[in-house]
C-alpha cells in the first residue's frame, strides 16, 4: 500500500508515500515530529491534490540538502517547506504539516542508497489505518487548496490546479 | 562569475514569465524545477505538439487561407493579452509558439522566455512584434495579409494597444530595433 517513487534526477533515491486515516495519536506524532524522533515527513493530506506534488517537492528538497543550501534544518522540514507557495517556514508547518486534531496523515520517506529505510518503524507509531494513496483525492480540500495557492480563474481555464500548485512551487524563490 | 549571473539572472527571468504567464491564464509550459546550479529549467513537455512555423508551412502547402487567417487572429489575442500583463518575450517568432493537440482547436502554448522581462513602455512591446513580424515575414513568404490580421485582433484585443502599434510603425520606419535583443 506504500508507494515508491524514485526520483529520475537522483538516481537511487526513492521517495515513499504511506497515507493514514483514522489517525488518534496527530498529537503525539506532531510532538515526535518537531522532536526529530520520526525519520519522516508528516504532512496535512487535505493540501495535496496529487502524489507528484510531493514527489516535486521531495525533488526540490534532496536538492537543495545535496548543495547545503536548504531554508529549513533537515530533509523533511524542507519537503514541507517546499510544499509552501511562500517563504515563511513557520507558516509552511502550519498549513502543510499536521496538527494535534488531524485525523488522517500522509507520510512521505526519502531513502538512497546509502540509507535503507525502515517504513514498518514509521508506520508503527501512527494510531490509524493505513490506506491506499487512491484514496488521497477523498481527503483533499479543494477549495482550501485553491485558497492557499492563491490560484486565479483564469488560470483553472489552462491547465490543472496540479500545473499550478507545482509551479508556485518551484518559481517561489524569484518572486 | 560573471557568467554565471548573467546565466542566474536569465533563468530566475525564465522562471518569472513563465509563472506570469500562467497565473493570467496564457499558455505555457508549467515548471517543476529551478536548479540554480547548472541553470536550468525542468518543464512540462507538451506532448505532440507542433510548432506554429510547421503549421503555417502545412497550411500553405495545403492552400488553407481561412485556418491561416484565423491562426493569425489567435496569434494577435494571444500577444495582446501578454503584453496586457506587461510581460515583454524577447525572442517572438513562429517557431517560439506551440500548437498542443488537437491542432484545430489552436490552443497556442508560448514558449522559451528566455530573454523575456516585466515592462509596461509601448516602445518595448512595439519592438516585441516588430521581432516577430520580422521573423514571420523572412520564415513564411506571402503573409503580409496573415501578419496585418494579427496585428487587427491584436490591437482590438489590448486595451493599451493605441501607442504600441504607433511605436511598431516607428520602429519599422527606423528600419532596425533599438532594444538589443537575440
Amino acid at each position: 500500500m506504500a508507494v515508491r517513487h524514485p526520483l529520475e534526477l537522483f538516481p537511487g533515491c526513492t521517495v515513499t508515500l504511506l497515507l493514514f486515516n483514522c489517525v488518534k495519536n496527530a498529537a503525539a506524532l506532531r510532538k515526535r515530529a518537531m522532536e526529530g524522533s520520526i525519520e519522516g515527513a508528516l504532512i496535512n493530506p487535505a493540501m495535496i491534490v496529487d502524489p507528484f506534488q510531493i514527489l516535486v517537492a521531495a525533488n526540490k528538497a534532496v536538492h537543495l540538502h545535496k548543495i547545503g543550501k536548504m531554508k529549513t534544518r533537515t530533509l523533511y522540514a524542507e519537503i514541507i517547506f517546499s510544499l509552501s507557495p511562500n517563504n515563511n517556514i513557520s507558516d509552511a508547518f502550519k498549513k502543510f504539516g499536521i496538527s494535534d486534531n488531524d485525523t488522517a496523515v500522509l507520510i512521505v520517506l526519502v531513502a538512497d542508497r546509502e540509507k535503507t529505510l525502515n517504513v514498518e518503524d514509521v508506520a508503527s507509531q501512527v494510531e490509524g489505518q493505513q490506506v491506499s494513496l487512491d484514496e488521497l483525492p477523498q481527503l483533499t480540500d479543494t477549495a482550501k487548496v485553491k485558497k492557499m495557492y492563491k490560484i486565479t480563474p483564469q488560470e483553472e481555464k489552462i491547465g490543472t490546479l496540479l500545473d499550478s500548485i507545482v509551479c508556485r512551487m518551484s518559481t517561489k524563490d524569484v518572486l | 562569475a560573471l557568467e554565471e549571473r548573467l546565466s542566474r539572472r536569465r533563468t530566475a527571468q525564465e522562471a518569472r514569465s513563465l509563472l506570469r504567464c500562467r497565473r493570467a491564464g496564457i499558455l505555457a509550459p508549467a515548471v517543476y524545477f529551478v536548479d540554480y546550479v547548472t541553470n536550468s529549467i525542468y518543464l512540462e513537455d507538451i506532448v505532440d505538439s507542433v510548432t506554429v512555423q510547421d503549421h503555417i508551412n502545412s497550411l500553405q502547402q495545403s492552400g488553407d487561407d481561412t485556418s491561416l487567417l484565423t491562426l493569425a487572429e489567435k496569434m494577435g489575442e494571444l500577444l495582446a493579452r501578454m503584453h496586457d500583463e506587461d510581460l515583454i518575450h524577447g525572442d517572438l517568432t513562429t517557431s517560439n509558439i506551440l500548437l498542443r493537440p488537437p491542432t484545430e482547436k489552436l490552443d497556442l502554448v508560448l514558449i522559451d522566455f528566455g530573454l523575456s522581462f516585466v515592462s509596461g513602455l509601448p516602445e518595448d512591446k512595439g519592438v516585441d512584434l516588430y521581432v516577430l513580424e520580422k521573423a514571420f515575414l523572412s520564415i513564411h513568404p506571402d503573409t503580409e495579409t496573415m501578419f496585418k490580421a494579427l496585428l487587427k485582433t491584436y490591437a482590438a484585443t489590448s486595451k493599451k494597444s493605441g501607442p504600441v502599434i504607433k511605436r511598431l510603425d516607428e520602429v519599422r520606419l527606423r528600419g532596425r530595433k533599438r532594444s538589443m535583443i537575440g
